[in-house]
């Protein structure tokens, strides 16, 4: 193993240990809050997965997020006491019986033109696949379509973009299914044999924590793999790739639904310790925000991409608190954006990999060789 | 009994009424080295875009041994046996000199069956070969966009050799070189010969002169003459085309 | 019916004021400038300010937008895009941080608020501006009655959308901006001082988006986020145009007016805009080079 890949997977593991000792020193409301920002730090992953890795900058990833948010929040919204209303043991959201029209008959399957949609997720687990199965078969469908027709670069970033507009729009008129922009609130727990996760105990948090621990091994061994380096091989540049026989669309598709899959987990996740399921995680700037992130963090790194928004959100929750510098935070986040954008492409973490090199050429000049030579530093645009 | 690798049969293209490349027929054999020679705008690279699959051809037909690959996706054509240098070198700018070999040296283009670590210890014995090869090994770990011009086309020849196809299509290999440099690339070349089939664009005349076995002329999308250098360079239609009226001695 | 229709080419001409701007920024320098909407937004809150401290109606504002957005997009220029020219994804992320801080800063008043200071027209809350009386209420044409706000909007449009068909197709600037469109390096080589046109060309560009703004001011709330959505519909109507053809924004605009306007009539405004939504990404996956794309190689 280079030197290289020992220093990078040792800054895993202490990043992990953090995320795994966390809870020793954090009170239930803080650790619910990081929690969240550890969803947003998968989203991160997600990001850089699409963009740093496969060249692909996908600005609809809310709608990816919003996918697995809704699958997974229909399911605890029928688990929640607020269903089991007028005393039926049939569950029926509260929303759809507020809205009913006078007569129906109240029962899920047939409330409206739309609820026997809902049926299904009357089983958790269901919700959860489908949070899932959705955002990872909508990826497949967008790939397919778009990296077959050769579609690129801004283009690429602007249909997503119209897609998830699009998406929200449809989730907002649907409102006798979806509640519309109120979204679906006043969920249940998720439970796993039993075992509630409310989401201010502290193994919810270590759900959350496993979890990003497992999916950001995951994806840095993924992008190790051959196909992973045959993806970069495509980013830079995707004639030759395609002159030496590999099927291009496929790989761009494969990444891009597995960026996806990333999404809807997080989404999921994020809906289990939140609480609800909103349009606006379709919103323009949230899926902008994201990618704000993995930038500052370092778009082609993904423990980068993932420490940068688990830093900002915490560095933003903690100014928030006092008072009127919320607002100035968010121009202070504008300005960071701009100069990051402007000098440091890389990211933080691309500022991390030039330190570590320069520390190690005052120790060994061999090793910083290695390093620098390792060092990706030209990025794809 | 020499085989053929390559057939062009009546190859023709047509750009809303402009017919960049018509009615081009020509055989290549097994081991053969083949210069593609040409005015500019003559067709030449239209010609390999053809073959290679870039652009989808409006008539003829191209065999590679028996198999017809006519406008088949570039994929395709590539796993059927033929690899392409561009004229604009492009290799992998962000990965290192042996990372872009090794993605060159993956016999297996699926997605699903790449899903694994490392290329094998046959591939870095047979990477090892190629660096040598194109005189890169102390570059080895270096990232592709930090080499000379020169050192990147050799990269991409070296893509080449390691994807170890049937016929190797070479667009103008020593353009913006240097004489040192045409040299080395020659060398190279002449090396390939024999153990692959190789068709070259090239202006260069003292490139063409050092590895040249059989030269194809073409003018006006169309093929003028056909012969060894020394039929080529007296022959009067083809100074008549290449060179101007009368050519310059 | 003729109703509808009227609705449909005064959203056309809306989309077509925010775009017209960016038609330029985006076609002629290939900058995607997020902040665009944020030019918008500061050039009603021209409206608001002028219409508080000075007295001046929406007529004055129109010159007094275009001025300070045109001054505003040459600072940006200078500043943020023109170290990122031939990096579009990457203008596209600095100028997003870019309208983050156009809209702290009229939401915080320039950051006098934190001293205590308020400026009446400026911070987060709503404004409001009151139009001209000669452009309230309805005319009527036949049977029809007109909406003379809208009327306005419309002539508006028209008239910036000539001035910048003139400026590009018969002035010298605009043939240099032409050249620029075709080939940077060439119109550099020939001795078009490209860093000065495009400056120009960025500045003009934000002074249309003021424009737009004074115009939306007149008939929407004035806040700090209103540009947000406003600079999506703006590309939309762009790329769908073809980037770089005028004529395409314009007609594109058009199209996507009407189907909004028919669609809104028949079902409601959400669906309306996912409509549109929907046929711009169909237009983008079956002509990824827009419907009236430059033609060249």
């Amino acid at each position: 193993m280079s030197l290289q890949r020992r220093i990078d997977w040792g800054i895993y593991a202490v990043f992990i240990v953090l995320l795994m000792v966390a809870p020793l020193v954090m009170d239930p409301f803080w650790l619910n809050r990081v929690a969240k920002y550890l969803v947003y730090g998968m989203l991160g992953i997600a990001v850089a997965l699409s963009w740093g890795y496969a060249g692909v900058l996908n600005l609809g990833q809310g709608l990816f997020f919003g996918a697995g948010a809704y699958m997974v929040a229909m399911s605890l919204k029928l688990a929640s006491p607020t269903s089991l209303q007028q005393g039926s043991d049939r569950p029926v959201p509260d929303f759809m019986l507020w809205n009913a029209e006078p007569g129906a008959p109240t029962e899920l399957c047939c409330i409206n033109k739309g609820s026997f949609l809902w049926l299904p997720f009357q089983n958790q687990w269901f919700g959860v696949a489908m949070a899932l199965i959705m955002p990872m078969a909508i990826a497949g469908i967008i790939g397919t379509i778009v990296f077959r027709k050769r579609i690129a670069g801004v283009f690429v970033s602007i249909i997503t973009l119209a897609l998830v507009l699009l998406v929200r729009l449809v989730v907002i008129d649907a409102q006798p299914v979806t509640n519309g922009f109120n979204g679906l609130t006043d969920l249940g727990w998720f439970k796993i044999a039993g075992f509630e996760f409310d989401p201010y105990v502290v193994p919810t948090y270590y759900l959350v924590a496993v979890s990003l621990s497992i999916v950001l091994v995951g994806a840095r061994l993924l992008v190790e793999t051959r196909a992973g380096i045959i993806l970069q091989a495509v980013r830079d540049d995707e004639n030759r790739a395609r002159y030496l026989g590999f099927d291009v669309p496929n790989y761009q598709t494969f990444f891009l639904v597995v960026s996806a899959a990333i999404a809807g987990f997080a989404g999921m996740l994020y809906v289990i310790v939140s609480e609800f399921a909103s349009p606006t995680f379709m919103d323009l700037s949230f899926s902008i925000t994201m990618v704000v992130w993995a930038a500052v963090g370092g778009r082609a790194s993904i423990l980068g991409a993932c420490i940068g928004a688990i830093l900002i959100n915490t560095i933003s929750a903690t100014v928030s608190e006092t008072e009127g510098f919320a607002e100035a935070w968010k121009a202070i986040i504008g300005l960071i954006f701009v100069l990051v954008v402007l000098y440091l492409p890389r990211g933080l973490g691309g500022l991390a990999h030039d330190l570590v090199a320069r520390v190690a050429a005052r120790f060994s000049p061999a090793a910083a060789r290695e390093l620098r030579a390792a060092n990706t530093s030209q990025l794809a645009e | 009994m020499v085989q053929v690798a390559l057939t062009i049969d009546g190859l023709g293209v047509d750009f809303e009424g402009f017919k960049a490349v018509n009615n081009v027929s020509m055989t290549i054999e097994d081991g053969e080295l083949r210069v593609l020679l040409g005015a500019n705008g003559a067709g030449k690279t239209t010609l390999m875009d053809l073959i290679s699959g870039k652009t989808k051809s409006t008539t003829g037909r191209v065999f590679l041994h028996d198999t017809e690959i006519t406008n088949w996706e570039e994929h395709k054509i590539a796993r059927a046996g033929i690899g392409r240098k561009f004229q604009i070198p492009s290799v992998f700018r962000d990965l290192t000199v042996r990372r872009n070999l090794e993605v060159a040296s993956c016999k297996n283009p699926g997605v699903f069956a790449n899903l694994r670590f490392g290329f094998g210890s046959q591939a870095k014995a047979e990477i090892d070969g190629v660096l040598e090869l194109i005189g890169l090994t102390e570059e080895a770990d270096q990232i592709a966009a930090y080499l000379s011009h020169g050192q990147t086309q050799w990269l991409e020849l070296g893509l080449l050799i390691t994807q170890n196809p049937k016929i190797i299509l070479l667009d103008e290999p020593t353009a913006g070189m240097t004489q040192a440099e045409t040299h080395k690339t020659s060398l190279i070349v002449n090396n390939l010969k024999g153990r692959h089939t190789i068709v070259v664009v090239e202006h260069d005349m003292a490139f063409v002169r050092e590895i040249a076995e059989r030269i194809t002329v073409l003018h006006l999308g169309q093929v003028l003459a056909e012969g060894d250098v020394g039929e080529i360079e007296n022959d009067p239609r083809v100074r008549e085309a290449y060179l101007g009226s009368k050519g310059i001695g | 019916m003729l109703e509808v229709l009227f609705i449909g080419l005064s959203l056309g001409s809306i989309l077509l004021l925010v775009a017209l701007g960016l038609a330029i920024t985006y076609g002629a320098m290939g900058v995607i400038n997020m902040a665009h909407g944020e030019m918008v937004m500061i050039g009603a809150y021209v409206t608001v300010l002028s219409g508080i401290w000075l007295g001046a109606n929406i007529f004055v504002a129109i010159p007094l937008a275009f001025i300070v957005t045109a001054l505003l997009g040459l600072l940006i220029e200078r500043v943020v895009v023109r170290k990122l020219y031939g990096r579009l994804l990457d203008t596209l992320l600095a100028t997003w941080g870019v309208a983050i801080l156009i809209q702290q800063a009229v939401r915080l008043e320039f950051g006098l608020s934190f001293l205590g200071i308020h400026i009446q027209g400026l911070g987060p809350g709503l404004q409001n501006v009151s139009v001209p009386a000669m452009l309230q209420g309805t005319f009527a044409i036949g049977s029809q009655d007109i909406n003379r706000y809208r009327t306005f909007i419309i002539l508006v449009t028209a008239l910036l959308a000539l001035a910048t068909w003139f400026i590009v197709y018969r002035t010298s600037i605009g043939t240099q901006v032409r050249a620029i469109i075709r080939n940077p390096k060439m119109a550099a080589a020939c001795g078009i001082d490209v860093t000065r046109i495009n400056a120009l060309t960025f500045a003009f560009g934000s002074g249309l988006a003021g424009v737009a703004g004074v115009m939306m001011s007149g008939f929407k709330t004035v806040f700090p986020d209103m540009g947000t959505s406003m600079v999506v519909d703006g590309f939309l109507v762009v790329v769908m145009g073809g980037v770089g053809s005028l004529l395409g924004s314009v007609l594109s605009a058009g199209i996507l007016g009407e189907i909004n306007g028919f669609v809104a009539a028949a079902t409601n405004d959400i669906l309306a805009r996912a409509v549109v939504f929907g046929v711009v990404i169909l237009i983008i996956v079956l002509k990824p080079k827009g419907l009236f794309a430059l033609k060249g190689r």
